[in-house]
């Protein structure tokens, strides 16, 4: 054979596989955000349970995480009591639940049977997980005191990815 | 009353926060529905296997064509809209890709491969033009098979 061709096909072999072998190696379910290092898009919205409305702007000062999820969703269940706990150890962190595409009455039901130790709003229309570039939940954003965004993570949330991401928004 | 109090509270992200105020003509009827379904054919549905919004029946697709519609109600440009799902979602939710960065590659890499096939398609042309004439049937030993002085008739080596 042509020696020309054998390496010429050698290298387009090779950058086929290195190409597969990065593509591949990736989670599809996960969305890379472009979020982070930037404001967090803003909202204000309802409480679930006590209808007060809870404005992500007066929360500046105190790093947030932010977990967006949903009754329907079953790893949501799986992360919960991770986060619930969490969020007792932590009194300086404000944890806030934001639930899209569900109904009120089985959010209630579901933190009455599974306890809760953080506020829960609702995303009417899903607006604002949008604006966040929400893909697949749960996904949990990770905000600092000065409102930035730090970290995201696809998934059930366990305690040390929590407390390794949470490092990053309290440098 | 109370209740239209409280709304009045609510706020969620704006688009204007991320792309600055509307650069367009509100739309309504039905340039409004037909500007939706083209930029939600643009937008890829990130909780479906490679489907853009405005194919997919599922609820985070629906949100988001909702979403377009209402933007593209408030004057909001194309190339706005796509920015400001691009800076939530990144290049991803983009249906055709950008000629920048890695993705650039998208567009160029066929463009390139088409014309190196063209270059080896031309050098190999010129190299058969320039190439001996096949051997005489002279040099050819001589035979008493009829099927390979047949052969030899058809392809133009035997003699006439």
């Amino acid at each position: 054979m042509n020696r020309t061709v054998l390496i010429v096909g050698g290298i387009i072999t090779a950058v086929v596989v290195v190409v597969l072998f990065i593509g591949l190696g990736k989670n599809p379910a996960e969305i890379r955000t472009p979020l982070i290092g930037r404001p967090a898009p803003t909202f204000a919205l309802l409480e679930v349970g006590t209808g007060r409305t809870i404005d992500l702007a007066s929360l500046k000062g105190k790093p947030v995480i932010l977990n967006f999820w949903a009754t329907w969703c079953g790893p949501c269940w799986e992360e919960h009591p991770v986060l619930v706990a969490n969020a007792r150890t932590l009194p300086n962190v404000q944890f806030l639940g934001v639930v899209f595409q569900d109904d009120e009455r089985k959010i209630l039901n579901f933190l009455e049977q599974r306890g809760s130790s953080y506020p829960t709003v609702v995303d009417d229309r899903g607006k604002t997980a949008i604006a966040y570039g929400v893909g697949g939940i749960p996904e949990t954003y990770f905000i600092d005191a000065q409102g930035v965004i730090r970290a995201k993570y696809n998934g059930p949330m366990s305690s040390e990815i929590l407390q390794e991401n949470l490092k990053k928004v309290l440098r | 009353m109370m209740v239209l109090l409280l709304l009045l509270t609510l706020r969620v992200p704006d688009a204007e926060q991320f792309v600055g105020p509307p650069k367009g003509t509100p739309l309504t009827g039905d340039a409004l529905y037909q500007r939706t379904q083209e930029v939600g054919h643009l937008l890829r549905c990130p909780v479906c296997q490679g489907m853009a919004v405005s194919d997919s029946p599922a609820e985070m697709a629906v949100n988001m064509k909702g979403q377009v519609r209402e933007l593209l109600a408030r004057g909001y440009t194309e190339e706005q809209i796509l920015r400001y799902f691009e800076l939530s979602y990144g290049q991803f939710v983009l249906l055709r890709p950008k000629m920048e960065g890695v993705t650039s590659m998208v567009w160029i890499l066929p463009v390139l491969a088409f014309a190196l096939g063209v270059v080896v398609v031309i050098f190999k042309l010129r190299k058969l033009g320039k190439a001996p004439a096949p051997a005489a049937a002279e040099h050819q030993p001589p035979t008493d098979d009829p099927y390979l002085a047949r052969v030899r008739d058809l392809v133009g080596g035997g003699k006439p």
